[in-house]
């Protein structure tokens, strides 16, 4: 959709600090700064609204946005119509940073921790004290050789902001791990052994007319939704034919419950259903391809005969499947989510992916597009997550006493961590917790000093995605607000992660090689890179108009860069079985990812409030299960259950039972059961994270997070299920009530 | 006289005094109701006639008279969004500091302006002009469409609802403002009258 | 082109394109100040939701499918919620929109049981924001005090407001400007909702709705049986498994 004069006008650059501006009137400096948004009397509201362009990377999800802007504070977001990663639409995530600027618990100024760890008694210091109680410790071990016993424990950190925390790790000599609840270490593994990228490439869902599906509930929580469902709308009724979907998971997933089919497969599965229709093509067609793919001559084992039983698929339907998926046009294999999360990850991902190689959709038109590399040297995507293996190892590191200084930023490993791997004990023998949480999440809460940092919407940054457009690209993230709490003075409030990166250094004496004193400076220094490539979709004659420019849209991308070389093909290797902590316990315990991501979204109340899609459960957490199994049972919905794999440990869920769950399965979603995060999570729900087994994917160490069995108990308590279900009455369905009307043709 | 009869007696002091402080109880009675019912509906139909006549007292006192009448100032030089926007918009201290960080020393409100200016805080004036929160009403369009059909400038517009500003010594409020009011310019006018051009 | 006189605001719904994502949901909220759906607003059936998707299950498993639906106010041309309402705080305005008036509303909720579409929501409490809160408050939307009827106003203060701004810049509203689309058709990441003005015959809407009506086309109506005469248009759901061209 393009955008109107009248729109363009009013996305603005933020380059006067993003205060309300006055358009070309020629005033002091001073007018054009509004009042704290806290304090502002009601007689200066203009009802001027200003819509400034973003880039928000909350949850590993990068999307461009537009923040409507009224007397200073942020109102609505929307997606950017032009930002190639989301073309318009925005994720309920960024629409709920809102409630995240503003939410009631934010932490104003630095902290220091007065009572027991864990407390939440704390005082507030100045922020020269807080970076000189920071940079003191670091000097001290830095000078002492022993630099390594301070570990920075970040979220996957991209673009310059990632920059800053390269430089600043690598001048205190500090280790650095970047720490996700649900990695995706496993993907960019297989990718990178498939298609020999670091990127994750992109998916050309828009054209293609055939996706096959692996695990990968990529319409809700995988990798980079919004986009994939933008997609998804093109590929469904865009084009003159629509598209077909077939999703192949263990679980019905919201994906699944869009497919066109929905094909359920034994956990852990996935690779042996991939390899079978690799084989079932190889038999089919003579193509060199399968000589380079299959030199070993392995695939044969793969017959659809021979693993039907193990995937729990007929063979007619293996088959079937092959054949769609070579006779369609432009056709992609996806692969992700549960798929990945088994001790043969790797493996499996690595079968699917190859399907992609199979039918030659590289480089190709409603096919796998991959990632140049980013424009700005040294300025990356956010690299690889360390495993979960790295972390358990870390755990016992800090109880032997190798940690002597943890830096966390928006990584909180107290909650996301498996019981199993100790983190929580390991985090009591590390003597100093240090922060930069803007808000107390369970890591948080329990650190020595805080330092908080500003709210994106607040903050510089640039987004350098993961997963690209296909193209090169650079988001620019301004502030759109000025700090909500700068009313607190310049020794309290808030301040910018990486420039309190850059103060910490400059205390401490360490040059970063920056050559810049603010962040925004760092940022702007590139950004003439950038304007002296003369290429990209901002085209202006002065650095000045360029930089604007790129702020008014959202950032720079050259659509025409894109990748030609093809990787060379690798040899296929065999799959494996996949193993499951315990044996005997009766079902596969899957957790899912549903509206409040890894746990990022438990602190919003519009997340928290927000239906599920297959459930519309909201606020708890709940468990699905079959209805029969549930009947045969006598569990009915709102039932306290417990949950018991057998690594002894137990949470508890409120029983779901609905229609589509297989019989084997319970689900669980991921995101609840917040020990703090502020007044709408805290104490809200359980965390399945916690009880999971410590099954690792074979060939990286990631959490295997669908490897986990257990029994489940009744407790005899019932909780009503808040559910929007039933909140109206449900239409009739009947010949006189025509609500959902499904027709089998396209009306062509 | 028949006896039992009634009998007229005069009423004795005390009765009669008694009388005439129910009287004067009654009397006060009534004129607090005649005076609370008209203040009642005259502030329901209008602005209030016996109480409030004048505007209300502002943190700084502002003479209209003085920066519009001798000065010749336009409304639209502090009140700069009423040709944009729905709000007229009273600006901020900076402005004022345009002319007032060189004249006026001598007078108590600009030191006081001064610095509040300084320390970055705003000036709290006290709101003369309200509406309720359901209504949405929109300077902008009213001050367009009058200055089109009217051939005069913006700022020769704001006295229909405002009255002579500039000679108020305080400012208040001239018109009712009330829905009647809105509706009865509307249709002399022939603008919309539907509810959602005001009400959502 | 958008010309105030000749208005009539309506919308297509897509539901083959739509996932139940329930990123209009949440949109929605934000746009209009709905107040906060707290765990025991749900548990009380209080919910607010302006958009809401209806989940239906077709089967069970292994053969099974969940469909989605997105519903909101069908701004009916024959809308059953007006006549019944006492002080005329509902009604249909010349711009094809069943407009709710707050202030005339004194919480009768007869309207809402007339809705046949459930799409009318009560204020059974205050709405209550913590203080920070408020400062995301839309300033064009009147918050809703207890005892007050609430429904989907397909974003009327955005309409007002563009139409004000391009006749104060003398622009031509142009159609699916992302200004005058309410805040779920903007949201809507599938391109599932599209808005517009069915009385401008070359409006994307009017041309999916004349394509969509065609014999054999996907138009159709909710409940279309009642009369209602809706000025929301859904497209059906495409399932080649499925031999039925009606709803069942």
């Amino acid at each position: 959709m393009a955008l109107t004069r009248r729109q363009f006008l009013t996305l603005m650059g933020g380059s006067a600090g993003a205060a309300v501006l006055f358009q070309a009137c020629g005033l002091p400096e001073k007018e054009l700064l509004i009042d704290s948004p806290a304090a502002m009397p009601e007689d200066l509201v203009s009802g001027i609204d200003n819509w400034y362009a973003t880039a928000s990377q909350q949850g590993g999800v990068s999307e461009g946005i537009v923040v409507r802007v009224m007397e200073g504070r942020a109102k609505k977001v929307e997606g950017n119509p032009d930002y190639p990663l989301n073309l318009g639409g925005h994720s309920a995530l960024s629409e709920a940073s809102l409630q995240g600027l503003y939410h009631p618990d934010r932490i104003s100024a630095p902290l220091v921790r007065t009572g027991p760890r864990g407390s939440g008694e704390y005082r507030e210091i100045s922020w020269e004290d807080a970076v000189a109680r920071l940079s003191t410790q670091l000097s001290d071990l830095k000078n002492s050789n022993e630099g390594n016993k301070a570990v920075f424990v970040s979220n996957p950190v991209g673009g310059h902001a990632g920059l800053v925390l390269d430089r600043f790790v690598g001048a205190t000599g500090a280790r650095h791990m970047a720490y996700e609840a649900v990695e995706n270490n496993v993907l960019r593994n297989a990718l990178k052994e498939v298609f020999g990228t670091d990127s994750i490439p992109e998916f050309d869902i828009d054209n293609s007319d055939f996706i096959l599906s692996f695990g990968a509930d990529f319409l809700s929580s995988w990798v980079s939704p919004t986009r994939y469902a933008r997609g998804y709308g093109e590929f469904r009724q865009g084009h003159e034919h629509r598209g077909k979907l077939i999703h192949v998971d263990s679980r019905f997933s919201m994906t699944a419950a869009n497919a066109d089919q929905w094909i359920h497969v034994n956990p852990g599965t996935e690779g042996l259903l991939a390899m079978s229709i690799m084989q079932v093509l190889s038999a089919t067609h003579s193509d060199p391809i399968y000589e380079q793919l299959d030199s070993d001559g392995i695939l044969d084992t793969y017959s659809p005969a021979n693993v039907a039983d193990v995937v729990g698929v007929s063979p007619d339907v293996i088959t079937k499947i092959a054949e769609d998926f070579s006779h369609s046009e432009h056709p992609i294999a996806l692969g992700g989510g549960s798929a990945g999360a088994h001790t043969n990850g790797t493996q499996n991902l690595k079968a699917i992916y190859s399907l992609n190689r199979v039918v030659s959709n590289l480089g190709k038109k409603g096919g796998v597009l991959l990632n140049p590399e980013p424009p700005i040297d040294g300025v990356s995507a956010a690299k690889a997550t360390s495993t979960f293996s790295e972390f358990h190892r870390l755990s016992e590191e800090m109880k032997a006493g190798n940690v002597s200084v943890l830096m966390v930023r928006d990584a909180d490993i107290y909650y996301g961590m498996t019981d199993t791997a100790d983190m929580k004990s390991a985090l009591d023998s590390v003597p100093l917790i240090v922060s930069f949480g803007g808000m107390m999440d369970d890591t948080t809460s329990i650190a020595d000093l805080i330092l908080p940092q500003h709210h994106f919407l607040e903050d510089w940054g640039t987004d350098v995605p993961v997963a690209g457009p296909g193209y090169e690209m650079v988001g620019f993230q301004q502030p759109v607000v000025r700090p909500f709490f700068e009313h607190r003075g310049g020794n309290l409030g808030t301040k910018g992660f990486a420039d309190i990166l850059m103060t910490t250094a400059q205390v401490m004496g360490e040059d970063l090689g920056l050559s810049a004193d603010t962040f925004k400076e760092v940022i702007r220094n590139d950004a003439r890179k950038l304007y002296e490539l003369n290429r990209g979709q901002v085209v202006s004659g002065s650095f000045e108009g360029f930089w604007n420019g790129v702020l008014q849209r959202g950032g720079w991308w050259d659509t025409g860069s894109k990748v030609t070389k093809e990787p060379a093909i690798k040899r296929l290797d065999g799959v494996d079985r996949a193993e499951f902590g315990g044996s005997n316990q009766e079902f596969y315990l899957q957790p899912f990812i549903s509206t409040l991501g890894d746990g990022v979204g438990a602190s919003l109340p519009w997340l928290q409030a927000m239906p599920d899609a297959i459930s519309t459960a909201t606020w708890q957490t709940w468990v699905e299960i079959n209805h029969k199994v549930a009947e045969e049972k006598g569990i009915s919905e709102g039932d306290v259950l417990e949950i018991r794999p057998s690594n002894g440990r137990v949470i508890r869920a409120l029983a779901m039972p609905n229609p589509a769950v297989p019989p084997d399965i319970i689900g669980i979603p991921i995101g609840q059961g917040h020990r703090d995060g502020g007044r709408y999570s805290a104490g809200r729900g359980s965390n399945v994270l916690s009880v999971l087994d410590p099954q690792v994917d074979s060939d990286t160490g990631s959490l295997a997070w669908a490897a986990t069995r257990a029994n489940i108990t009744m407790t005899g308590e019932w909780i009503r299920v808040p559910k929007f279900e039933n909140t109206v009455p449900e239409f009739p369905r009947d010949e006189h009530h025509h609500i959902i009307e499904i027709t089998s043709g396209d009306g062509h | 006289m028949i006896p039992g009869d009634f009998q007229p007696q005069k009423p004795t002091g005390t009765q009669l005094a008694k009388l005439g402080v129910l009287g004067v109880v009654l009397l006060g009675v009534f004129i607090g109701i005649v005076l609370v019912l008209t203040f009642v509906i005259s502030s329901w139909l209008g602005r209030p006639v016996i109480f409030g006549h004048d505007g209300p007292d502002q943190p700084i006192e502002f003479p209209h008279e003085t920066h519009v009448k001798e000065l010749g100032m336009d409304c639209t030089f502090c009140h700069r969004n009423v040709e944009k926007e729905a709000a007229a918009s009273v600006p901020a201290a900076g402005l004022c500091m345009t002319c007032h960080s060189a004249v006026g020393d001598e007078l108590e409100g600009i030191t006081k302006m001064r610095n509040l200016y300084e320390d970055g805080r705003s000036i709290h004036w006290v709101r003369v002009h309200r509406v309720p929160d359901h209504v949405h009403f929109v300077h902008e369009a009213h001050i367009r469409y009058f200055s089109e059909k009217e051939g005069i400038e913006a700022q020769e517009v704001c006295a229909t609802c405002h009255g002579d500003v500039a000679s108020m010594d305080k400012v208040q409020q001239n018109r009712s403002l009330k829905m009647g009011d809105c509706v009865n310019c509307h249709k002399q006018n022939n603008a919309p009258t539907d509810c959602a051009t005001c009400h959502y | 082109m958008v010309t105030a006189d000749s208005n009539k605001w309506g919308m297509v719904v897509d539901v083959d394109r739509c996932t139940g994502c329930q990123g209009c949901v949440v949109a929605c909220q934000s746009e209009n100040n709905i107040p906060i759906n707290l765990e025991e607003h749900f548990n009380q059936r209080r919910a607010i939701q302006w958009i809401r998707i209806e989940r239906y299950w077709e089967g069970e498993y292994p053969d099974v499918k969940a469909r989605f639906i997105p519903v909101m106010c069908q701004h009916c041309g024959n809308a059953p919620c007006e006549p019944v309402c006492p002080v005329y705080a509902t009604y249909h305005n010349n711009e094809g929109m069943n407009v709710q008036v707050y202030n005339r509303c004194i919480g009768t909720r007869f309207c809402a049981n007339g809705c046949p579409y459930h799409v009318r929501f009560f204020n059974f409490w205050e709405p209550e924001w913590p203080e920070s809160l408020k400062n995301q408050l839309n300033p064009d939307v009147t918050v809703r005090s207890r005892g007050i009827m609430e429904k989907c106003s397909f974003c009327v203060q955005r309409i007002q407001r563009s139409t004000r701004e391009s006749e104060r810049d003398n622009e031509v509203l142009e159609d699916g400007d992302r200004g005058l689309n309410p805040a779920c058709v903007n949201a809507c990441a599938t391109n599932a909702l599209t808005f517009g003005n069915f009385n401008d015959p070359d409006s994307k809407v009017s041309k999916m709705k004349e394509e969509a009506m065609k014999e054999g086309g996907r138009g159709y109506r909710l409940m279309e049986n009642l009369g209602t005469d809706t000025n929301v248009v859904y497209l059906k759901k495409v399932d080649e498994s499925v031999e039925v061209t009606h709803g069942h």
